[in-house]
């Protein structure tokens, strides 16, 4: 018969930490494998052929940073969540928030201001809605003790009926033939792009200082502080006083920002028009909960995790073309690699004993 | 001499050898870019099929594919076939894809692209589309004949002047047999959302329709159809898109099938031999890329085949004849180029009565591709 034991584990050695995320992720691309050779493909090809077309040429690269813009903003939010362990399922729609706020806002004042005060007002316009959209479900744990993962995840199928609301009734628009897009935003209010790329390199830069702006609010102030007792012994933060409502509003309202931000940066720099919800976003909301616990919930990490795993998702097209297999491979792989995430994660923080115990009976 | 001789016949050898050489071993990579997966069993399998077909037929054809393309991934993967694939003609399978298609179109000059029901087009971007409004109007007469109840049920994906004109030639073809019968509609506002397509069904039924037609990619309706008849409630279904039968063979009567093969085959062709313009392809009935049927074996599902060669009916041209030969007389007189019949034959009167075709005039393209009223038999307003 066996036992197993668990208890729990001090804090990890950072040579410790390096080994058990790269550990884990060696264990979930070997179970990966087996689904490439269930399908007849080799695996070293499978994933040779997914970096070479994400990392291996100019154009793989181009893609993949535009592609890590939104995912970085989101995840750099999430992380900060996470921390602070509340279980941000919605950052789908604190993005369609930000990209239906910005949308109004260039729309309607873009055509009167010049650039470089209606970006930065779009920027704001987004923020602020997906702050708000972020709060609600903070105010309802709190409050009335709703679990926010389910609250969460139900705002999301809430705005995207909103969005399509809006888009297939008053704010269609009138250049565009009765089809469900709002009209294009004016040229002031779009976003330039790098000479011979996607990337809205405005955005960019904001995504890359978000990252370290949070980085530096978790590890080196007291709010950070105040968030990872939270998270780490909520017992310890209520004898402490820390105001558990009001940290984690905040918290939320930082969260659904940052994903506001990515729903601006996909209109004025990729979309130029609100249009149904999978039109503007191709789940980044859900694709950043894994870049985020594959930076272990550090935004500084963030930036690379975001890359690395646009990486998977533009070099996933690749593996569609050139080996002929499922467009839904990507999306087991993208979900085998978080599972494997998040048990490298526990068994870091527990350690765990299987003993062998001789029968009575024999 | 001899070196000059001998070069002289290297030179005439390789002038005479190389057009006919390239010719041979020119090749063209066309690559397809589809919004749902390939097994759908609606729209983008069924240009999978014409992909196929076409890289069968044509010898020096090669492509490539890819699937479930979210429209805002359609300009990563339109770069990717030009720069990665070095693909000589871009297909974009779905409208969403229509300003990146156009955007793609001025970044790569030296490339063709094709983009599938939309109407705006340039130098080297083309448009194309099988329509199958004319069949709609077949399984139209027939859903008209076969009602019971005179309430015939809907299920559509978006408001958009494709799906109202499909529901508008349905509610035509059941007012020429069945003038008291109503259509009602159901929007779902997706193109593959088997969930909601069959709630839409159910709730349909629940309001006495008997008949259910749509334009959506699953075959949940034909589900929903083939369920509620087995418990001992006839509901006909009309096939949409791909060979449907199989999923209620006591429910589907018939239905619009598309073979976009001879389309990819005929636009390969111009671009190989240069000859590629950028017009509007528009195909129908004539052309051989609609179909009627709910399978590719037989138009009318035999079991329903009685029922409508049973129904008689009058018309102005035809005279008194059963349902049944109506259908296959119009259908012939759709197969001719210019069609022999056209649905929408004045005078048509939209629902709030307003005469939007003359009596006498039938409607032009440019009014059949804009249209966005419903006719008078059926019952509500379009969402706007």
């Amino acid at each position: 018969m066996v036992r197993v034991s668990v208890s729990a584990r001090g804090e990890l050695s950072a040579a410790a930490a390096g080994l058990n995320l790269l550990g884990s992720l060696a264990a979930g691309m070997a179970a990966i494998s087996l689904v490439f050779v269930f399908y007849g493909v080799d695996p070293l090809e499978a994933f040779g052929s997914i970096f070479a077309g994400s990392f291996g040429s100019l154009y793989g690269i181009k893609e993949t940073v535009t592609k890590a813009i939104p995912l970085v903003l989101i995840a750099a939010g999430l992380a900060l969540a996470f921390r602070a362990k509340f279980w941000n399922i919605g950052a789908e729609s604190q993005l369609l928030m930000g990209a239906i706020f910005s949308t109004w806002v260039g729309l309607n004042w873009g055509p009167h201001l010049p650039s470089y005060v209606i970006i930065p007002l779009m920027f704001a316009a987004a923020m602020l809605g997906g702050a708000l959209w972020g709060i609600i479900p903070a105010v309802l744990k709190y409050k009335f003790a709703i679990n926010e993962v389910i609250s969460t995840l139900m705002l999301n199928y809430i705005c995207a009926e909103l969005t399509t609301l809006l888009v297939v009734g008053p704010w269609k628009g009138k250049t565009k033939f009765g089809f469900p897009y709002t009209d294009d935003l004016p040229p002031q209010a779009v976003l330039g792009l790098l000479p011979g790329s996607s990337i809205h390199y405005v955005t960019l830069a904001v995504a890359v200082t978000l990252a370290v702006v949070l980085g530096l609010l978790v590890f080196k102030t007291r709010f950070g502080y105040e968030l990872r007792v939270i998270g780490e012994n909520p017992n310890a933060a209520r004898y402490a006083g820390i105001d558990f409502l009001r940290t984690t509003m905040v918290v939320m309202a930082i969260s659904g920002a940052a994903a506001g931000l990515a729903g601006a940066g996909e209109i004025a720099g990729v979309h130029h028009h609100l249009s149904y919800p999978d039109a503007i976003s191709s789940g980044y909301g859900y694709t950043a909960i894994i870049v985020a616990w594959l930076a272990k919930l550090n935004p500084f990490y963030v930036v690379v995790a975001g890359f690395f795993f646009a990486g998977i998702l533009v070099g996933g097209d690749a593996i569609q073309i050139s080996l002929g297999l499922p467009a839904a491979t990507v999306n087991v792989f993208n979900g085998i690699l978080l599972l494997f995430l998040i048990m490298g994660d526990y068994f870091a923080r527990n350690r765990v004993r299987l003993t062998w115990i001789a029968s009575d009976k024999g | 001499m001899r070196f000059f001789k001998l070069f002289g016949l290297i030179i005439l050898a390789i002038a005479v050898s190389a057009p006919g050489s390239m010719a041979k071993t020119k090749k063209l990579k066309a690559g397809f870019i589809y919004v749902g997966p390939v097994g759908d069993y609606g729209w983008s399998h069924a240009h999978d099929m014409g992909r196929k077909y076409a890289e069968q037929k044509l010898p020096w054809l090669k492509t490539v594919y890819i699937e479930s393309v979210a429209e805002a991934d359609a300009k990563r993967i339109i770069n990717r076939f030009v720069q990665e694939q070095k693909c000589d003609v871009v297909f974009t399978t779905s409208f969403g894809y229509m300003q990146d298609t156009l955007e793609a179109g001025r970044r790569y000059p030296k490339t063709i692209f094709m983009h599938c029901s939309g109407f705006k087009r340039a130098k080297n971007v083309g448009t194309y589309f099988v329509d199958l409004y004319q069949v709609y109007y077949l399984n139209g007469l027939m859903a008209g004949a076969l009602t019971k109840t005179g309430k015939i049920g809907y299920v559509a994906a978006f408001p958009i002047p494709e799906v109202v004109r499909h529901i508008d030639a349905f509610a035509l073809g059941i007012k020429a047999v069945n003038p008291k019968a109503k259509v009602h509609v159901k929007w779902i506002y997706a193109w593959y959302g088997p969930d909601k397509a069959r709630e839409a069904a159910e709730a349909l039924i629940a309001e006495g329709c008997d008949a259910l037609a749509f334009t959506e990619d699953t075959p949940s309706v034909i589900e929903v159809g083939q369920e509620h008849t087995e418990k001992g409630k006839q509901i006909y279904t009309f096939s949409h898109y791909s060979p449907m039968q199989p999923y209620g063979k006591d429910s589907v009567v018939s239905g619009q099938l598309v073979d976009w093969g001879g389309l990819y085959v005929d636009i390969l062709k111009e671009v190989y031999q240069g000859k590629w313009t950028n017009k509007d392809r528009w195909w129908l009935v004539g052309q051989g890329a609609a179909i009627l049927g709910g399978s590719f074996k037989e138009p009318v599902n035999a079991r329903f085949a009685g029922a409508l060669k049973k129904a008689m009916v009058d018309t102005p041209d035809l005279g008194r004849l059963s349902v049944y030969d109506l259908v296959m007389a119009r259908y012939d007189q759709m197969k001719k180029v210019p069609a022999g019949f056209e649905p929408f034959s004045g005078p048509v009167y939209d629902n709030t009565g307003k005469l939007q075709i003359a009596k006498g005039k039938k409607a032009s393209k440019g009014e059949l591709l804009s249209i966005m009223y419903y006719v008078d038999n059926i019952a509500g307003k379009i969402p706007h």
